[in-house]
């Protein structure tokens, strides 16, 4: 090869660059061998504690749902893992026929008409959203219920800080649901999108339709964050529904990756980010698929864009496609009402627990919030008996003073929460946390 | 397609159990939620496991891949992804781990990440890495915002961001999404940026430029010293785009080229697998004089214990939920440890060489519109075939029935009828061989029966797929009224 | 009567309103076309300047208004048939009508002639 160039080394090929924008000495150590990198990353990893290790209850906004060994193993073929975006349709019908199918599982959930191939988790798919919004009526002016993820709304503040627009948070009922009076006082023809999370931060149930009703007087769009787990038994609301597919399938990962959905209506679908997938026909005749609308996209209008989108998360799109047939509608109904049946179980007991404060009632899909005296102390303790207790909510919620957040999943027992549930007498009344 | 949707599939077998009743009281939804709340029906397929095993297993094997394929494709970094970063990232210990566990209960996972970080800087020389992002356009946007910030920090206005006429797309769409305009800056004969025109277009108002090097032509700006020294002068910070580092890891740091921030592909130089267009990540550095501005959190280490901290009350904030692509950062530390710095400096090398061979083995068929030694990728045109009535997109299918992927058609934007080409490290000469051999038989079937070439894939049944009618008649969705 | 602009638009005169389309040299640079966005009525349009859009599914180009005047009809039907601007780009596939500001303007655009001649001095 070297020959064929008329070059006597790789290194020739290089001449060119100054030698002062060249290393002297390689940047790092010498390579290891396969075993001994395996090695090294098992030391890290015995370096934590797994949720399979723990009585776990947290949640607030990353689920420990089971992954069916189907999935992982679907999901490893190596010709998804090591393929590139379907640009090329020819030869990749494959992927996107999973992609389309995947757009239409978000569909029938959302009861939405068009979405995309995903993107990179919920909170720049909120982002992503109201970026919609505010081009789609052009409009200045975004509410925000205070209810929303923090994270999600910080990443929404970030998205939002190079534009030339306001966004005001609209504070929660006493109940901890969205307050119907302050959104209509807030809501007028300037706000381009009010943006709110059912079920909401604290797990409970909202009825969005109330605000959606609110907004069609003032033609402003309304986006709403849903887990979209928790479609399989709740009513979807809104004009753009979005959130993270991350319960499908997608394990909890240390946070990612999950994937970012974005459903919208199909008059919106020129103004939606992302890759979309759609069908076709071949010179055949045949059915197929091909990547379309691409003229939204970065690589052709470029500054003009709709967004900077590139590689979205499509793998995990594909995860949750698998997931959802996997489960089927009976699968998935059934572990969606588990979630509630063991969320409830857990809300009673703690209810009769003196010290323990319930803020909110219990209209809730899997988490919910209580209180406590000392709830970093209480988390310690229950973590020293092998509890991840929730997490605690007080740094971002003011309101909320010793607010803890505690998930069911399907994944828990009965034996489980009783033991949460006795753990936490013990620590409450035993001496180990005074309150 | 393969026969027929997942939706028309039915097992007719019992309802999936994943796990056990939980032996808690039913309840009642009725009893808890208003009835409007409540869903009346979930319509969705009831396939099975058998069922879906089969339906997933003929979609994968539908498609082509960098395991099954010789995958060329410019400005991607199409490598081969060694298993040890898939055998790593499905480590109990790795990946399952929730975000909000107590610190105490991932020191390995925060080690894992901090560790990433330092060999990242060494690689580079920035000083510090954020590992949030988690795609390449993430981390421009990233990186624009801090120098946004920057900017609005020294009380300075700034409108616009330059960018070469060869740049991704990405480029300019995040230079928006960070309020700045575009300004498009000339190539000039050698491929490389016009330094005169550069010059022009530089002013008080420039917030950055924006450059990946080597550029999309493959060729190396070997003037970039000279351009740093005029961007700076007027105030305005360098951004690299990291797309096209396979060709210089080990061998040059951005940041001793003048690099202010920029961003890595972990999914490409990295070689974390592309997964169907993600997930990946798209990990920033910067220098001293930025680090005020990094997203949160960030990992600080003190008497050896790792924990988050909410960084500097100047940083952009928060771009994404957690921590990003943590299992993407595990494959890519993987990658770091096993090769090293001399492995990483001997990959770019095969990197370079490999592409090198594919345009000088291909020079005599195809044009190669910047007439010297490449870098990691080559770019041909395929102006030359027009007569013939054959275009670049006609050469690329036509690779499909050599089991070839096509490369990257009509980019850069500055070349007619552009096929880029990045054959990568991980191949062989005997592959290099097999797709020269491919590309010149297409181009003698350019001139003696371009007729054929005009309905490639000829391999596929159906020939080609219509994007015209996908694009007109939009249908992004299963129809199950159509009955199909 | 039918006149050319450099940007590749076609106006047809009538009187003091003109229709205006893509040319047939155009529509085959673009390739199939997929969508048009166009103006509403009552919107003013400016000799030179953008007024629509026209995507192909790999380019998305902008139309230029070769004359100046207020929008009085679009054609509705490119957006179930955008074809129609390959299939027969000067008649099915005409954009928008417009009332011209000044119908003497159309004097500084090319006849047929001299935009066939403008066309093969470009290649």
């Amino acid at each position: 090869m070297l020959d064929a160039i008329g070059v006597r080394s790789a290194e020739e090929l290089f001449r060119h660059i100054p030698n002062e924008l060249r290393f002297s000495a390689p940047p790092l150590p010498r390579g290891l061998s396969e075993y001994e990198v395996l090695q090294l990353l098992r030391r890290r990893a015995g370096e934590n504690t797994p949720l399979s290790r723990w009585n776990s209850f947290l949640g607030a906004g990353c689920y420990d749902h089971y992954v069916p060994a189907a999935l992982s193993s679907l999901v490893s073929l190596p010709q998804f893992v090591t393929a590139y975006t379907p640009y090329q349709p020819e030869c990749s019908q494959g992927i996107l026929q999973a992609i389309f199918e995947y757009q239409s599982f978000i569909c029938l959930l959302t009861g939405k008409e068009v979405t995309n191939a995903s993107l990179l988790d919920g909170a720049t798919a909120l982002g992503e959203a109201v970026r919609m919004a505010l081009r789609l009526n052009r409009r200045g002016w975004v509410l925000l219920a205070d209810s929303v993820h923090p994270e999600y709304k910080r990443t929404l503040r970030t998205y939002l800080s190079a534009q030339e627009c306001i966004c005001e948070e609209v504070p929660r009922a006493a109940a901890g649901t969205l307050d119907i009076s302050a959104w209509r006082r807030a809501l007028s023809r300037e706000v381009s999108c009010c943006v709110v999370q059912a079920p909401n931060f604290f797990g409970l149930i909202e009825d969005a339709e109330e605000i959606h009703r609110l907004c069609r007087t003032t033609d402003t769009l309304l986006i709403v964050v849903a887990n979209p787990l928790s479609l399989a038994l709740f009513q979807p609301s809104g004009d753009l529904i979005c959130g993270d597919i991350q319960p499908f399938g997608c394990g909890v990962n240390f946070g990612g990756p999950g994937g970012g959905y974005l459903a919208a209506s199909r008059r919106m679908i020129r103004q939606l980010p992302g890759r979309i997938v759609g069908r076709t026909v071949d010179a055949g005749g045949n059915d197929a698929f091909c990547l379309t609308l691409q003229t939204r996209e970065q690589h052709i209008r470029r500054e003009k864009a709709t967004s900077n989108i590139c590689s979205n998360h499509s793998l995990q799109a594909i995860a949750a496609a698998v997931y959802l047939s996997l489960q089927g509608s009976r699968g998935l109904t059934h572990t969606a009402r588990q979630c509630v049946r063991n969320t409830q179980y857990l809300y009673r007991k703690m209810k009769g627990l003196s010290g323990v404060t319930l803020p909110y009632g219990p209209g809730v899909f899997h988490e919910f919030v209580w209180q406590v005296a000392r709830p970093a102390a209480v988390l310690e303790a229950l973590r020293r008996k092998g509890i991840l207790g929730g997490y605690p909510t007080g740094k971002e919620f003011p309101g909320l003073d010793g607010g803890i957040l505690s998930c069911c999943t399907e994944k828990k027992t009965k034996q489980d929460i009783d033991a949460y549930v006795s753990a936490l007498e013990e620590i409450l009344h035993g001496g180990q946390v005074r309150v | 397609m393969v026969d027929r949707f997942v939706f028309d599939r039915y097992s007719g077998s019992e309802a999936p159990t994943y796990v056990p009743d939980s032996g808690v009281p039913d309840v009642s939804l009725t009893d808890i939620f208003p009835r409007k709340l409540l869903r009346e029906t979930l319509p969705l397929p009831d396939p099975g496991e058998r069922e879906t095993v089969r339906h997933f297993s003929a979609l994968a094997a539908n498609n082509f891949s960098v395991d099954g394929n010789f995958y060329p494709l410019g400005s991607c970094t199409m490598k081969h992804n060694p298993r040890l970063h898939e055998q790593a990232a499905a480590l109990e210990g790795l990946r399952d781990l929730h975000p909000y566990q107590p610190e105490d209960s991932v020191q390995g996972a925060l080690g894992l990440l901090y560790e990433l970080e330092r060999c990242l800087c060494a690689i580079t020389g920035m000083d510090y890495f954020s590992l949030i992002p988690s795609s390449g356009a993430h981390g421009e946007f990233t990186g624009m915002m801090m120098i946004r910030k920057y900017h609005e920090q020294r009380g300075v206005k700034k409108t616009h961001v330059l960018v070469p006429d060869s740049a991704h797309g990405t480029n300019p769409a995040s230079a928006a999404m960070c309020g700045y305009a575009t300004v498009v800056v000339p190539s000039n004969s050698g491929g490389c940026v016009d330094a005169r025109a550069f010059s022009r277009a530089l002013n008080e108002q420039t917030a950055a430029v924006m450059l990946t090097n080597p550029n999309t032509l493959g060729i190396f700006e070997e003037e970039i010293s000279e351009l740093k020294r005029m961007a700076h002068e007027k105030g305005a910070l360098l951004y690299y785009d990291g797309a096209n580092f396979n060709a210089l890891a080990g061998i040059g740091a951005p940041r001793a080229m003048g690099f202010d921030v920029m961003h890595l592909n972990l999914h490409k130089t990295f070689s974390t697998p592309h997964g169907c267009g993600g997930p990946g990540a798209g990990v920033v550095g910067v220098t001293e004089r930025l680090r005020a501005y990094l997203p949160v959190p960030r990992i600080e280490r003190r008497d050896g214990r790792y924990s988050w901290s909410q960084g500097s009350p100047e940083t952009i904030g928060t771009i994404r939920s957690f921590y990003g692509n943590f299992l993407v950062c595990v494959r890519a530390y993987a990658y770091v440890l096993r090769l090293g710095g001399a492995g990483l400096r001997r990959m770019s090398e095969h990197a370079v060489l490999n592409a090198n061979y594919v345009q000088r083995m291909l020079k005599e068929v195809l044009d190669v519109p910047y007439d010297r030694a490449c870098m990691h990728e080559a770019v041909f045109s395929c102006a030359s075939l027009a007569g013939r009535g054959v275009r670049a997109y006609d050469v690329a299918k036509r690779l499909i029935d050599y089991g070839i992927h096509p490369p990257t058609m009509y980019f850069p934007l500055i070349v007619k009828e552009a096929l880029m080409v990045e054959p990568t490290e991980t191949e062989s000469k005997e592959t290099l061989d097999r797709f020269i051999e491919a590309v010149r038989a297409i181009c003698r079937e350019a001139r003696e029966e371009p007729d054929r070439l005009l309905r490639a894939p000829l391999s596929r049944p159906g020939g080609r797929v219509d994007e015209a009618r996908a694009a007109r008649a939009l249908e992004v969705k299963w129809n199950p009224a159509a009955g199909r | 009567m039918v006149r050319y602009s450099k940007t590749h638009e076609w106006a047809r005169i009538e009187g003091n309103t003109a229709v205006i389309g893509i040319s047939d040299h155009a529509q085959k640079e673009l390739g199939d076309v997929v969508y048009v966005e166009l103006p509403s009525v009552g919107d003013a349009v400016e000799t030179e300047s953008q007024y629509g859009t026209v995507e192909s599914t790999k380019a998305a180009s902008e139309l230029f208004s070769p004359l100046s005047g207020k929008v009085i009809a679009v054609n509705e039907e490119l957006a179930e048939n955008p074809q129609w601007v390959n299939e027969d780009p000067l008649q099915k596939g005409w954009m928008i009508k417009i009332e011209l500001t000044d119908p003497q303007s159309a004097e500084n655009l090319m006849d047929e002639e001299a935009y066939r001649e403008f066309l093969q001095q470009q290649s």
